[in-house]
């Protein structure tokens, strides 16, 4: 598997390719609803903010726990759902692409007439779900996805050759017996073969239905395929087989990667780059070598902590702590930095918030039964309500106590009792941006950045 | 590549065309359904009652003008079974027994053949446009559903054949409008489910229309339950059809099972039971032996037990 990755890092010659997707600020929220009348109460920000570049030829690594947004933002860039934000442009120059961030930056007003049509002009041929007719067909064309479960990506009901052939059919590309040639051809590259045509899915093993799936993405010789998590559902030998044919295609055909994947094992191997996500926000973005190196965001280094054999050996004695905690609920995502809730390195600056304050009571205290409510001015000033003054008291002296985490109890700049009503107000801080530490190595973590998450 | 020998059969497949495959898959499922001797009994007295339709006109003279009228031998009412030329006995207006019988299969054939087709085509069109469509279509298509589904099928088909007035054109007309709701739903929910599978993004992410998605990937996943239905329904609406003419809906000497019960009840008292039992006990055997089949269909077909 070694072997691999010293492929990928001997191919300079990519580096500096005009990307082949680009996406802007790009958001999915999905309603949350309630009640008879289903209305809307808030969203599930499962993507947000999100923007990076893949470039022609090279794979992108997107890391994350499972309910972080990598797999909405890759069926996002496949055209399966609409984003609900920002925009995903399929072959947008990097020269354009800056051009619209400029413009961008112009309040709507000040904009030129000229800026406004090249604008427009950028986006029809650009984006993908303003593209229309021919432009869409090119898209669709060129932008494959494979699915994790190989099982239920592929129809039960038909035959391989009607899987495979199918994308040549939608297109009219074959038909007859140059078809099933075609068909032999794509089964033959990811190594299976004629006499596989006429059987059905149930028929193969994991590792086999992936390769029928691989080859289906193939049909259309795309230059770009989203691999969402496509050897996490096989066996460990299975999956190395897969990830050579995947690097062996992309050698031969010049394909275009977004490998998704919560092992990061994986994303080495194979990536180029690589964006590590958090709660729907990208929290890293490195070169592969780059990030492995020198990790620069505690959330990168939880994810490397939870597999050792990736530390390079200079590492060792830098102190390395898994992750603990549960996901935050990405409805009510944490304030500032998303990660600050679960970082072992989180600081008074990092967005502590009533709902840490509340998580935390809740978590720690036995009273809390008299809880009955929170009325919040923002989310770093509200008052919580408690059934009598004894339970406000024992709340108050409970988040004094030296058992809150440090961070969180120097951040509280306002503690106090009024009756049955407890006060508590957090240092505001602004949202965590992504920063360039050098080189293109992006992150969000205000210990590695200028930004003091301050205000 | 060690993955790639097949799992099972490595070596029986390599020459086969995509016909051969389909038919052996075919033989497959039928052997398995076969397997459960209930079913196989179920499946041998449907073979059996239906070729007794097809052979009537052949085992009995067809009475003129109309066949399915019950020929009046107006010299032997009465006749206990075993009679010369009325092997079952007749009826006390003379109707020959046997010849209801082997007619009334016929009849029934006819009309649940006619009712499935017509309920089963309205119900998974209805079901596809709900499922497959859905939101307020949905909402509308289903809230009719439910309202009819409220109303027990008996007397709504009771309901509907009593205001057209008695005939059996009117009892089938009637049996097709209670008998659609159910395909609707069953196919809604199972369209619903399919709809999700990771085999139709794949279908919209190589760009397919979404009538081929609906007819490749959608429907023929959703299907098996309805072909269950309807195999059930094979047995149940002659049931209900048989009611519906033994309560007098259908035309009087009608050669048709329910109209033969119906006018035989009032002999029974009197010691002539065999007007009346003969044809129930057609009724019962054809509901009972579709329902076997349905059941044994079910068991290999249903979804949950192995997606087929």
């Amino acid at each position: 598997m070694t072997t691999l990755r010293d492929d990928t890092v001997a191919t300079p010659a990519k580096v500096g390719n005009e990307p082949v997707i680009t996406l802007r600020g790009v958001e999915k929220y999905f309603p949350v609803r309630e009640g008879v009348f289903q209305q809307v109460v808030g969203h599930v920000r499962a993507v947000d903010n999100v923007s990076f570049e893949i470039p022609r030829g090279q794979t992108v690594g997107l890391v994350g726990e499972s309910g972080c947004g990598k797999t909405t933002l890759g069926r996002c860039i496949a055209g399966l759902t609409d984003a609900t934000g920002g925009g995903i442009y399929f072959r947008l120059s990097v020269a354009d692409r800056q051009f619209l961030d400029q413009v961008d930056a112009i309040p709507q007003e000040q904009r030129t007439q000229e800026q406004r049509d090249r604008v427009e002009r950028l986006e029809r041929a650009h984006r993908i779900d303003r593209l229309k007719g021919d432009a869409w067909r090119t898209y669709r064309r060129n932008c494959q996805f494979v699915f994790q479960d190989a099982f239920s990506s592929l129809n039960p009901r038909q035959l391989v050759k009607d899987i495979v052939g199918r994308p040549l059919k939608v297109y009219k590309e074959a038909s007859g017996p140059g078809l099933t040639e075609r068909v032999v051809g794509l089964l033959e590259s990811v190594g299976l073969g004629r006499q596989h045509l006429y059987r059905y899915p149930h028929e193969f093993s994991g590792g086999q239905r992936q390769r029928i799936s691989i080859a289906r993405a193939l049909a259309l010789d795309p230059e770009f395929i989203v691999l969402d998590e496509p050897t996490s559902a096989l066996d460990v030998s299975v999956q190395s087989q897969i990830l050579n044919l995947l690097h062996e295609l992309q050698q031969e055909r010049g394909l275009t990667y977004l490998f998704i994947t919560h092992d990061l094992g994986v994303v080495r191997l194979m990536s180029d780059d690589i964006v590590v996500m958090y709660l729907g926000e990208v929290m890293e973005h490195a070169t592969s070598e780059e990030l492995f190196a020198s990790p620069r965001h505690p959330y990168t280094d939880a994810l490397l902590a939870a597999n050792p054999d990736l530390l390079s050996d200079g590492d060792e004695d830098t102190e390395m702590r898994g992750l603990e905690g549960t996901l935050p609920d990405p409805a009510r995502p944490p304030r500032g930095c998303r990660f600050h809730t679960r970082c072992p390195v989180a600081t008074p600056r990092c967005g502590w918030e009533v709902d840490d304050a509340v998580a935390w009571l809740l978590d720690n205290a036995t009273v809390l039964d008299g809880l009955s409510g929170v009325e919040r001015a923002t989310d770093f000033d509200s008052v919580l309500r408690f059934g009598d003054e004894a339970a406000a008291g024992e709340a108050a002296s409970l988040l004094e106590s030296s058992d809150v985490p440090a961070s969180m109890r120097t951040a509280m700049v306002e503690l106090g009792t009024d009756g049955a009503q407890l006060r508590i107000r957090f240092e505001e801080v602004d949202a965590v941006r992504l920063e360039d530490v050098g080189g293109g190595h992006t992150t969000s973590c205000i210990l590695h950045t200028s930004q003091s998450a301050g205000s | 590549m060690v993955d790639t020998a097949a799992p099972r059969e490595p070596l029986t497949r390599t020459e086969s065309g995509p016909l051969a495959v389909r038919l052996r898959r075919a033989g497959e499922l039928t052997r398995e359904v076969l397997r459960n001797p209930t079913t196989l009994m179920g499946l041998i007295v449907i073979v059996t009652l239906i070729s007794l339709a097809f052979l009537a006109p052949l085992l009995t003279e067809p009475n003129r003008p109309d066949a399915y009228q019950m020929p009046r031998d107006w010299g032997a009412t009465n006749a206990p079974p075993g009679t010369p030329g009325h092997l079952l006995g007749t009826t006390s207006t003379g109707g020959d027994v046997l010849y209801g019988v082997l007619w009334g299969a016929r009849t029934s054939l006819r009309m649940s053949l006619i009712v499935v087709g017509v309920t089963m085509t309205v119900g998974t069109i209805m079901g596809s446009i709900a499922g497959f469509i859905g939101g307020k279509v949905d909402e509308f298509i289903m809230r009719i559903v439910d309202v009819l589904l409220a109303i027990p099928e008996l007397i709504f088909a009771l309901a509907i054949a009593a205001v057209l007035g008695p005939s059996f054109a009117n009892i089938i007309f009637a049996l097709s409008v209670v008998f659609w709701v159910k395909y609707a739903r069953i196919i809604r929910g199972q369209i619903i489910h399919v709809k999700h599978n990771e085999y139709v993004d794949s279908a919209r992410v190589i760009g397919d229309s979404k009538l081929n998605i609906y007819r490749k990937d959608v429907l023929p996943n959703s299907v098996t339950p309805v072909v269950v239905q309807a195999t059930l329904d094979m047995g149940n609406i002659v049931l209900v059809g048989a009611t519906l003419s033994f309560i007098g809906l259908a035309e009087a000497g009608l050669a048709e099972w329910g109209v033969l019960v119906s006018e035989g009840q009032a002999g029974i008292s009197s010691g002539r039971w065999w007007a009346s039992t003969f044809p129930g006990a057609m009724v019962f055997l054809w509901a009972l032996a579709f329902n076997l089949l349905g059941d044994g269909l079910r068991d290999v077909l249903d979804p949950r037990t192995g997606g087929r």
